[in-house]
């Protein structure tokens, strides 16, 4: 296939937090809030004069000093955060918008605190304290945490609008975006899909980590772009996987699995699509943030959800993933020592094979997936036992 | 020595060579210790008071019993349990001695009711039974209070009994466990609590009872996953307790009452019983009564003649904290006689331990397959333990009158109970209230556990280190694995200790003969 045009300016915007486009909202005068869990509203961070950025540390190096810090026991991506901020890769923030969601990312938070990791007065850090169910009063209690620890804290401190029509301006803005990409995003349910998972990992990246009024006309003009693309004919792989787990910031891990004969055709992972990319809706007769906050808690997918409903609904999500985009198998991954997703894969992988009759596999991976020989091992074996099956049911049904 | 020395030495001496009591790597005594006629002789009356407990237990349904250590590994474990006792009262004299006993017999006493609750009205065993239909199941670390406002109904702490308190009695019961989940796909870095409760559940060694569950997101990421575990095991139906995680903010207080009251409704909803106010207020009134007798434990520890040191402080808090709920009432009956023996002690200047050289709090999440570590410091190294952090959990009062208080009350202690109340909520309340409770308690040492699986403390391990330097107090780093003796054995948590006494402080220990001993086979 021909590479898609922005594809290389993207991959290299990526190379850093602190990224060309970033700058240069920064220059437009815009403040840069950070985030990093999907509990905290992203739309809330695109008022006028702002923009979001979900934090990344690409082309992180050693962990010594956050080691010494976190321990040599928490996750890659919160010592990543640290040891970056410590470095001073992080004096473009003006916010940074926690919720203590994982034990592990709100030491990581605290620590922008306690070593003062950003050289400006005015920065600040809060953390929210997010509920594990849906139900009237934590809808209630989940909007007074947004209110006060995001939308007050920003009028207080930078005077930043924070009226209904500045949300609605953001969410306008947002769906947009998701709308986009979610178009760009259905041509993984085709039988030979004219987009690889690598490309569409980088594209939706991209909205995650850069000012979105910088990159919207570029991605509009990917998806005019993909409509007249065509893929090769001869398939470039051997089975679709959809990939499901913790953090993933990295195209690294997404080009890996396709190098090893996959077709990544969805991304239920933080930082993915599914659930991220999905327009908010909003009517006239209820409370703004309200139905903002209902949008992330109903669409969320996180295994800190711990109600039965939301346990099995992930379940089914898989399923209805793997039915949607055609996919052959799962694959489930979790960031080393990330606690939830250590739970989540080993049960629903067992409840997706077994139950569901669906192929699936479990692996772990460090922050950064690059040169993983095991990873790569592990994935064409799995590629391999897909073919395999695929061989056994043709020939059961000629039978 | 003169005769009077002699003669008052026979009555009650000071311990020495107690390393020698035990076979090597089973740990097993040799003989019961000598601690003079009278110390003796009580320490032995306890000993056969225990064992009628335990006796007892199985005599009340023999069947069920012997169903139970057929069908449940964790089961034969509790026949340790008066091991586990001498472990504790090792090296203890006088009002020490008196003060353990009777504090472990009122942990062996409602231990074996439980396990004769679980046996008699598991399903597994039985179709039909008493309490089946009319228990509530609940997780090891909620608070009995709630149940307290449900006088026709008993809450069951589903991981308590087949795991949690067995993991202290006996060291090597939680690895089988493990293996279980990590064999089911979960991996091993993930903190050995949650973790084996899991394998429990896996391997179906959960007595099944109750109507319905309450499981709550506490303490930590780690049992907020495992839930779906127990969850799919028991398949009964279930309401998420939230216990807001920021908790030192007013903003989360009408939420947290909001989860009780929903709670509330659920179990009322699930077994058609009504929240009985007078009850609850009766309860309340009871519990009320045991926290004052806990803060005059910490008061006393405060003084220069702390009476209350070494595990069992923590441990029987940690048990009447989560176990009582202010409705066992012997727990309070004990309370008061150990008030009583405190008190006089103190007036009469009793030292706690044979040398008190240090004053040691202990921080972070204790070992369960070593409850025993801070006798061992008192007995080997003068180290007295003055405070820790389980000990150091809610000591809110209840209103007794006004429901809404109340509420808000039982809310605020959900909060600030075992294992969370420190990890959860920010890092001032682990690192700012250690340097807090240092000052308060006139410590001069932290002994500072380092569970290599909770995340949660672990991501403060530098900004720990960093602290302790200013604050100019011995800091010791004790590695530990919660329930995993394999990965840190109890040998290699006393030899970081001897390594900083010895090099840091350069101590002589007080007794030579406990410094090193492997132990890696006993219960």
């Amino acid at each position: 296939m021909k590479d898609l045009k922005y594809l290389y300016e993207f991959e290299n915007l990526l190379q850093e937090a602190n990224n060309e486009l970033v700058q240069q909202a920064k220059k437009d005068g815009k403040l840069c809030l950070a985030y990093t869990c999907y509990h905290i509203p992203e739309v809330l961070l695109n008022l006028p004069g702002c923009f979001s950025t979900r934090l990344r540390a690409p082309r992180t190096g050693s962990l010594d000093i956050s080691t010494y810090y976190l321990s040599s026991f928490l996750c890659g991506y919160s010592k990543a955060l640290v040891e970056r901020g410590i470095e001073g890769g992080y004096q473009h923030l003006d916010a940074l918008f926690g919720s203590e969601t994982c034990s592990q990312m709100n030491r990581a938070y605290e620590h922008f605190e306690l070593l003062h990791l950003v050289d400006n007065e005015k920065f600040f850090v809060t953390i929210s304290d997010v509920p594990f169910k849906i139900m009237p009063h934590t809808v209630k209690h989940y909007k007074r945490q947004m209110q006060e620890k995001v939308l007050d804290k920003l009028h207080d401190v930078y005077g930043v609008d924070i009226s209904d029509n500045s949300l609605k301006k953001a969410v306008e803005e947002h769906n947009e975006v998701c709308r986009l990409i979610t178009e760009i995003g259905e041509y993984r349910k085709e039988d030979n899909p004219r987009i690889t998972g690598y490309e569409y990992h980088i594209l939706n990246l991209i909205t995650y980590c850069c000012p979105k009024y910088l990159i919207i006309d570029k991605l509009r003009e990917t998806a005019e772009e993909l409509k007249k693309r065509t893929p090769d004919k001869k398939k470039n792989y051997r089975a679709k996987i959809v990939v499901v787990g913790s953090e993933m910031d990295d195209p690294d891990f997404t080009k890996l699995i396709e190098e090893s004969g996959a077709l990544v055709v969805a991304d239920r992972f933080c930082f993915g699509a599914l659930p991220g990319r999905e327009e908010i809706k909003l009517n006239d007769n209820e409370d703004i943030l309200e139905q903002i906050i209902l949008h992330y808690m109903r669409t969320s997918q996180c295994p800190r959800y711990m109600s039965q409903d939301k346990v099995e609904g992930r379940r089914e999500y898989v399923r209805e993933l793997v039915n949607d985009y055609h996919a052959d198998g799962v694959l489930y991954e979790q960031l080393k020592f990330c606690e939830y997703w250590g739970y989540e894969r080993a049960l629903a992988s067992h409840v997706v094979t077994n139950d569901f009759g669906i192929p699936s596999v479990c692996v772990d991976r460090q922050y950064t997936a690059s040169a993983s020989g095991q990873l790569r091992t592990r994935v064409q074996a799995f590629v391999e036992s897909l073919e395999i099956k695929k061989i056994q049911k043709e020939k059961e049904a000629e039978k | 020595m003169s005769i009077k020395s002699k003669l008052k030495n026979l009555w009650r001496n000071q311990p020495s060579n107690l390393g020698l009591l035990h076979e090597d790597k089973t740990g097993i005594l040799k003989h019961r210790e000598w601690r003079g006629i009278a110390d003796t002789s009580y320490d032995y009356y306890r000993w056969l008071i225990t064992w009628k407990d335990i006796i007892l237990m199985s005599a009340k349904a023999p069947v069920s019993t012997v169903k139970g250590i057929y069908n449940y590994r964790w089961m034969a474990s509790y026949l340790s349990a008066p091991a586990w006792v001498d472990r504790h009262t090792e090296g203890l004299r006088g009002p020490q001695l008196k003060m353990t006993h009777l504090h472990f017999n009122m942990l062996v006493k409602p231990t074996t009711d439980l396990i004769n609750f679980l046996l008699a009205n598991d399903r597994h065993f039985h179709e039909k039974s008493k309490w089946a239909d009319r228990t509530v199941n609940v997780d090891e670390i909620f608070s009995s209070e709630f149940i307290a406002g449900f006088p026709n109904l008993r809450d069951n702490h589903v991981t308590t009994i087949p795991i949690f308190l067995t993991s202290m009695v006996d060291q090597n019961i939680t690895p089988p466990y493990l293996d279980i989940t990590e064999g089911y796909g979960v991996p091993a870095d993930v903190c050995p609590l949650p973790s084996a409760e899991a394998g429990v559940a896996i391997n179906d060694d959960y007595p099944l009872v109750g109507v319905c569950s309450l499981t709550c997101n506490m303490p930590c990421d780690g049992s907020i996953m495992n839930s779906s575990y127990i969850d799919r095991r028991f398949n009964l139906p279930t309401q998420v307790i939230n216990v807001p995680l920021r908790y030192n903010g007013e903003d989360v207080q009408e939420y947290a009452v909001d989860e009780i009251k929903s709670a509330i409704a659920f179990v009322e909803e699930q077994t058609g019983e009504k929240w009985d106010w007078d009850a609850f207020f009766s309860a309340m009134k009871i519990y009320n009564k045991q926290t004052e007798y806990e803060i005059q434990k910490w008061e006393v520890n405060k003084t220069d003649y702390p009476q209350m040191t070494g595990a069992t402080f923590w441990l029987y808090r940690l048990f009447y904290f989560h176990i009582s709920g202010g409705m066992d009432k012997r727990f309070l009956k004990t309370d008061e006689k150990v008030n009583r023996i405190m008190l006089k002690a103190y007036e009469n200047k009793v030292p706690c331990s044979k040398e008190m050289r240090h004053r040691a709090i202990v921080w972070s999440c204790p070992a369960n397959y070593y409850t025993s570590l801070a006798n061992w410091l008192e007995n080997c190294w003068g180290v007295n333990v003055v405070m820790d952090m389980e000990t150091m959990i809610s000591y809110y009062m209840y209103d007794t009158e006004d429901p809404e208080k109340a509420l808000g009350t039982l809310a605020k202690t959900l909060q600030r109970t075992t294992m969370r109340k420190h990890t959860k909520g920010g890092y001032q309340n682990v690192v700012d209230e250690l340097w807090r409770i240092v000052e308060e308690f006139n410590a001069d040492m932290v002994i500072m556990y380092d569970q290599i699986s909770c995340k949660g403390m672990d991501g403060l391990n530098g900004i720990f280190d960093d602290q302790a330097r200013e604050h100019n107090v011995s800091f010791i780093w004790v590695p530990q694995d919660l329930m995993d003796p394999r990965t840190i054995s109890r040998r290699d948590m006393r030899e970081h200790i001897n390594k900083y006494m010895t090099t840091v402080l350069q101590e002589e220990p007080v007794d030579p003969t406990l410094v090193d001993f492997d132990d890696s086979l006993s219960w």
